[in-house]
């Protein structure tokens, strides 16, 4: 059990992550990562609706019809939503103020129905749970990275506060759509590069022994 | 039952549908007066914040107490708020026009003859983050702050520096670069907002 949830963090933040490999969440890319207190806070709406989506979906998957699969699964997805945004707005009143419209941009995230339709279809409440954290957080993790260069470089502070001096100049650019294309195109050719240089490594060398799953482990260890 | 059965899919869907709706309404019933009390603080705090009274840091009891004491409601079909400040009378109002996305709703405080603005607060807008989202930014919304309103109201100029527009007699702001056309309905609705406020301060 503990060897699986280990092994599903991994997928979820390297091996299979959302934003890398399976290309999906990027429309929210784009919009959400200018600033990083956006970021953070669009993750943290992902990472909760994709957890308990999935886990309630895994619950409940041997009595849904495979005619009516996918709707079931928007139905739950944006009942999650929907719940994170009426709390917020009765407890956390200035907070549902800022996120406005991204509570629903979360409904329109590919990654959940992607893990409810790739992961939580076929395996277990808890596993799923753990799979929703683990894309969630993958996705985290690329996205901050992201919205760390383009507040640096569009707004010239990090997280709200100035960090450059009065004499820098803000790259507009950086602030609009275009610049995450060319940041998350950045981010993915290094991605695959690595991934591929660490798979021509392991078929370097020889199939038995110990050594292949060195080479293996070697992209989530250095990350 | 087999599980492809018309009826079961059905029945399931209808069942399954019901049962998570159910739950949302009482989670919005039982948070109910929670958010329409949200809702008015929210309002309170707008219109003190365009009067000048009070700002972000302004602790929750404090807003009370200063708009039950120095905030008038008027009767209308609008809602309007009148406030002495300084031995000035002030008027403002809540005012909603169109964005880009969808409507914002802004309180427009000026003083009664319509001839300067006092100051204006984002109540409620679903512009684009990052972009049009910016006009609830306080570099923004100072800008109005003592803004003359000339013949033509507010405009908007193209060439700032992003940070402003420091002059309050040029009756000019600086638009938020990326969305022009949000700058531009804020501008409307400042314009239409003193319009109304003017025909109210005539009247009182």
């Amino acid at each position: 059990m503990k060897g699986q949830t280990a092994k599903i963090m991994k997928d979820g933040l390297w091996t299979n992550n959302p934003i890398f490999v399976q290309v999906l969440g990027i429309c929210s890319t784009l919009a959400v990562t200018n600033n990083m207190k956006n970021t953070l806070i669009m993750v943290a709406g992902v990472t909760f609706a994709t957890a308990l989506g999935s886990s309630t979906l895994s619950a409940m998957k041997d009595w849904i019809p495979r005619k009516v699969r996918m709707i079931v699964q928007v139905l739950v997805l944006s009942f999650y939503v929907i719940l994170i945004d009426i709390a917020l707005r009765a407890y956390l009143p200035e907070v549902s103020k800022q996120l406005g419209p991204y509570v629903g941009l979360i409904i329109t995230n590919c990654i959940l129905m992607g893990r409810a339709e790739g992961f939580a279809a076929a395996n277990k409440p808890w596993p799923s749970f753990v799979d929703g954290i683990a894309n969630g957080l993958g996705y985290g993790v690329v996205l901050f990275a992201i919205s760390i260069v383009r507040e640096f470089l569009g707004f010239g502070s990090l997280l709200g506060f100035k960090v450059t001096p009065e004499s820098f100049v803000p790259w507009t650019i950086m602030i609009m759509a275009p610049s995450a294309f060319f940041l998350v195109a950045l981010a993915l050719w290094g991605a695959k590069t690595w991934n591929a240089k660490a798979d021509a490594k392991r078929k370097a060398a020889p199939p038995a022994g110990a050594k292949p799953a060195a080479a293996a482990a070697t992209p989530a260890g250095a990350k | 039952m087999k599980k492809d059965s018309t009826l079961y899919v059905v029945l399931f869907t209808f069942v399954v549908c019901a049962a998570f709706v159910v739950v949302l309404a009482a989670a919005n019933q039982v948070t109910k007066e929670r958010v329409q009390d949200n809702a008015e603080y929210a309002a309170q705090v707008a219109v003190l914040k365009a009067f000048g009274l009070a700002d972000s840091a302004t602790a929750k009891d404090e807003v009370e107490r200063l708009y039950s004491s120095s905030v008038t409601e008027l009767p209308g079909e609008k809602k309007t708020y009148k406030a002495s400040i300084d031995g000035a009378t002030y008027f403002a109002i809540e005012q909603t026009g169109a964005g880009l996305w969808g409507n914002i709703t802004a309180v427009v405080a000026a003083d009664a003859r319509g001839e300067r603005l006092r100051g204006i607060e984002i109540l409620s807008q679903i512009e684009t983050p990052g972009l049009g989202g910016r006009i609830d930014e306080s570099w923004f919304k100072e800008q109005f702050r003592g803004e003359k309103l000339g013949p033509n109201g507010i405009t908007f100029t193209q060439d700032g520096t992003g940070k402003g527009d420091p002059d309050k007699e040029n009756s000019r702001a600086d638009g938020i670069t990326g969305a022009s056309r949000t700058s531009d309905f804020i501008g409307r609705i400042i314009n239409a907002a003193v319009a109304e406020l003017k025909k109210t301060g005539g009247a009182q």
